[in-house]
């Protein structure tokens, strides 16, 4: 097992040298030139030409290339060209609330994608798996800036439930231990800063759960229903095994595992930030981010996240294989690698 | 053992979810309710670039720079004319050369550091060369004729000039460079205060969470008039339709970037509306640098069809004034007997049919701007309705603002749309975009040797009656050739709760809040 998550591990390499060729040359063919941007609309020819060469962007394409790969390796994402800052703090300020948003959303999502999946199985055919199947239908085909529209007029323009953007109260906001606003007030004891983020997260988490827990819904359902149709499955009925231990011991853990993947591949892109639930409810993301970066050609902003979101991608997969094999104690990496 | 563990974590669940919406939520309003009125939140569309005067150039920097800092000089509340700040009275020698400022006594950075005449020259000459990187967008704006500074007394700075400048006095009172920030603050944070700005101002710099807002508290040792309300906080919210909603919502105090669209929800919410002249031109450009439109005639010709009234009255719907002139109508030098070309299409289609002009290439932005809201493209195909009734087919390419930028100055087209935000509230801000030599500022790349000239004596100029008219000479032989065709001045549209008191938007674009107050 643990030479198989190293043998993982060691993939990434390859994987990230090819995302950061491709990432690369598409900001350098395709963006428009950053100087402009940078320097402002005082900007003459002549300062924009100065910035270009103090900024490396007149050497070769390779030279620069091989100064980014270098610097990256060593941890040195450079600095932001619009704010200066550097590139590897301007993510991480604001990764926890991407994290935070994607755990959440995927919990949800998990919760009840599986539980519809299963009980329209189970009920197949019946008013439940057409209602759970009708829900799945909407959840994958409402565009979400839309959802989230809907959701911020009906919770909080018409109804003031709840807030229609942000993170937390900025008056409430912890002091960051984690940057995750949910740990942060519980570690510091203040359960106003608690409820305030719980309240914040509502409906951006309802609004990127619904896309994630209408696939999970389906997979479960056809997954479920392919399991249930198997022999063992019979056979634990015939000897007696009361049908809800039949469904969660026998049939739900051997469906698991298409669900598990699921599961891990939407963990993976919500990571990577939710562009546009980010927007619509500002929620201070990583996602939201690199969109502002992309339109201002902040280059070594993009190649900074772009890297990241491959990063996370790959673990998260690579967590998701590891979960097989405790979900399916006949999945032995070793044994299959040796 | 396993199922207490179960039991155990769902109870937490339920703990935590109740707390979350009953107890906790009654407390919440309660204890907000104190902090609240004491605290104006502010929702803008983006989030600054940087809090270092020298290193920004957005207008959503300045707007929370401007509580922060303090210049030599600021605007008067309602126009731009300058009036003392940091520095307290003034004086300007025969040649126009020499400045000297005298500067207001017992004032401290709010890190409590004197303010006095050495951080004036130390903050000048960050941004002079060799000090000044190329980087510092204003830097050559502000300080460009500046020679050198000198301090006399500990309050009291002379700054020579390289020649005459009458703009420079504006330039001192804007948002960009010219606020003095603490020395100490820029030697302890390597000549960078981006992120840990420490200025003179009535609020204080608390905590910036990216993307999220900046946090201001009042300045309780301000030597001036201290602030009405204890904390100021900034929300960045992008999205137009949730900054309205978080307004009715009373997540807001106060937003910006509307438009006409929203004025109606916000205002049956019971909100109002702060509405100004803003301080921008919105215009069409020709290529005078090829033909076509090389010929004066063809450009009169082409104006001619446009009626210019009509149009931003129906793309603004009353939010933006028509332009009869470059200049916005409250600044100096701005003469209401300037016109522009007048709406006569008939004489329009009979130039155009004898020169046998029959089409055109535009190219325009897709986005709205600060001084089009309704965006290039639409204002693009209203125009190419007005030229098919001449009998011109338009060709209309449109790119993001970014890409656009490039096309522009790449030069390939023979109209193109753009718009200037005036930076100090000086006319020569405005005029002198056709006298450069810059196709990213002169876009209609417009070359008239008479012109240039008055331009330069406008600058060397001292203020007045005198320098006024060279301003209304320089509008009437922009307006005789015709080389823009202005459209429109954009106003400023804010929203306001109606418990907020005290709330305006300067026309250059910031928003001071020290005399904002929330009942």
């Amino acid at each position: 097992m643990l030479k198989y998550i190293i043998k993982r591990i060691l993939m990434l390499i390859p994987v990230l040298l090819g995302v950061s060729i491709i990432v690369f040359l598409i900001m350098r063919v395709f963006s428009p030139d950053p100087a402009p941007i940078v320097l402002g609309q005082h900007a003459t020819q002549q300062a924009v030409e100065t910035w270009r060469q103090a900024n490396g962007l007149n050497d070769p394409i390779i030279l620069q290339y091989f100064h980014f790969i270098t610097g990256a390796v060593t941890g040195d994402m450079g600095t932001s060209y619009y704010t200066k800052a550097p590139v590897l703090q301007e993510i991480l300020s604001r990764f926890p609330a991407t994290i935070e948003l994607a755990l959440v959303a995927i919990i949800l999502a998990a919760i009840f994608g599986i539980l519809i999946g299963v009980i329209s199985a189970v009920k197949k055919n019946s008013i439940f798996d057409n209602a759970g199947m009708f829900i799945a239908l909407i959840g994958v085909s409402m565009p979400i800036f839309w959802l989230g529209i809907l959701l911020i007029i009906l919770f909080s323009g018409t109804l003031h439930w709840l807030p229609s953007s942000g993170r937390i109260n900025p008056m409430l906001q912890p002091a960051g231990v984690t940057g995750f606003y949910l740990i942060d007030s519980l570690i510091a004891g203040d359960m106003e800063a608690f409820a305030d983020a719980l309240q914040h997260l509502v409906l951006p988490a309802v609004a990127l759960a619904m896309y994630s827990m209408a696939i999970i819904a389906r997979m479960s359902r056809s997954s479920m229903l392919e399991t249930l149709q198997q022999d063992y499955i019979r056979t634990a009925r015939a000897k007696g095994v009361s049908e809800g231990r039949v469904i969660r011991k026998h049939a739900l853990r051997n469906g698991l595992i298409p669900i598990v993947t699921v599961i891990g591949l939407q963990l993976g892109s919500l990571l990577g930030g939710a562009v546009l639930t980010e927007t619509v409810f500002s929620w201070p993301g990583i996602g939201a981010y690199t969109v502002t970066c992309i339109l201002k050609s902040d280059f070594p902003v993009v190649q900074g996240v772009v890297l990241l979101i491959a990063t996370v991608f790959v673990l998260v997969n690579l967590v998701v294989d590891v979960i097989y094999a405790f979900l399916d104690p006949r999945i032995k990496f070793s044994k299959k690698e040796g | 053992m396993k199922k207490g563990k179960k039991i155990f974590a769902l109870a937490l669940m339920v703990f935590l979810v109740s707390a979350a919406l009953t107890g906790c939520g009654s407390n919440t309003k309660s204890n907000t309710a104190s902090k609240t009125s004491d605290t104006l939140i502010y929702a803008q569309g983006a989030e600054p670039r940087g809090l270092d005067p020298a290193m920004v150039d957005d207008g959503e920097s300045a707007k929370v720079m401007i509580n922060i800092y303090e210049g030599l000089l600021k605007y008067n509340k309602d126009s731009t004319k300058v009036e003392p700040s940091l520095a307290k009275s003034w004086e300007v020698s025969p040649d126009g050369l020499t400045y000297t400022f005298h500067l207001q006594e017992g004032v401290k950075f709010q890190d409590g550091t004197d303010f006095n005449a050495d951080a004036v020259k130390f903050n000048i000459d960050r941004q002079l060369p060799p000090q000044a990187t190329k980087d510092m967008a204003y830097a050559s704006f502000v300080y460009g004729s500046v020679k050198n500074v000198e301090v006399v007394d500990k309050n009291t700075v002379k700054i020579n000039l390289t020649a005459p400048s009458t703009p420079f006095l504006n330039n001192l009172a804007m948002a960009m460079s010219a606020p003095i920030v603490s020395p100490k603050a820029l030697q302890d944070n390597k000549n960078n205060v981006n992120q840990a700005p420490v200025g003179t101002g009535p609020y204080k710099f608390v905590k910036w969470a990216k993307d999220e807002n900046i946090v201001l508290v009042r300045n309780d040792q301000y030597w001036g008039t201290k602030a009405l309300t204890q904390n100021v906080i900034f929300k960045f919210i992008k999205d137009n339709s949730a900054r309205v909603v978080a307004l009715n919502n009373g997540e807001a105090d106060m937003i910006d970037g509307i438009d006409a669209t929203v004025v109606k929800q916000i205002t049956d919410a019971g909100n109002k509306i702060f509405q100004a002249p803003g301080m921008n031109i919105n215009y069409m450009a020709y290529n005078t640098s090829k033909k076509p439109f090389n010929d004066s005639k063809l450009r009169v010709a082409i104006s001619q069809a446009i009626n210019v009234p009509e149009m931003v009255k129906s793309l603004y719907q009353g939010y933006a004034e028509p332009a009869t002139s470059i200049l916005p109508t409250f600044m100096e030098g701005y003469d209401k007997s300037v016109s522009q070309v007048a709406y006569d299409p008939k004489a329009s289609a009979e130039t155009l049919k004898a020169a046998g002009l029959t089409s055109v290439h535009v190219i325009t932005y897709t986005n709205p701007r600060p001084y089009n809201s309704a965006n290039g493209q639409a204002l693009a195909e209203a125009i190419q309705g007005y030229f098919s009734k001449v009998g011109i087919t338009a060709t209309i390419d449109s790119y993001d603002w970014t890409t656009y930028k490039a096309k522009v100055k790449a030069g390939d087209y023979d109209i193109a749309f753009y718009g200037w935000v005036g930076d100090n509230g000086d006319p020569d801000n405005f005029m002198y975009l056709l006298g450069v030599n810059d196709p990213g500022l002169n876009i209609a790349l417009y070359k008239n040797a008479e012109f240039n000239k008055l331009i330069a004596k406008g600058v060397a100029t001292p203020a007045g009656a005198e320098r006024n008219a060279i301003y209304t000479q320089l509008e009437k032989i922009a307006a005789a050739d015709a080389a823009w065709l202005p459209i429109s001045h954009a106003q400023t549209l804010a929203a306001y709760r109606p418990n907020v008191d005290g709330f305006y938007f300067h026309m250059t674009g910031v928003t001071p809040f020290a005399g904002v107050s929330k009942k």
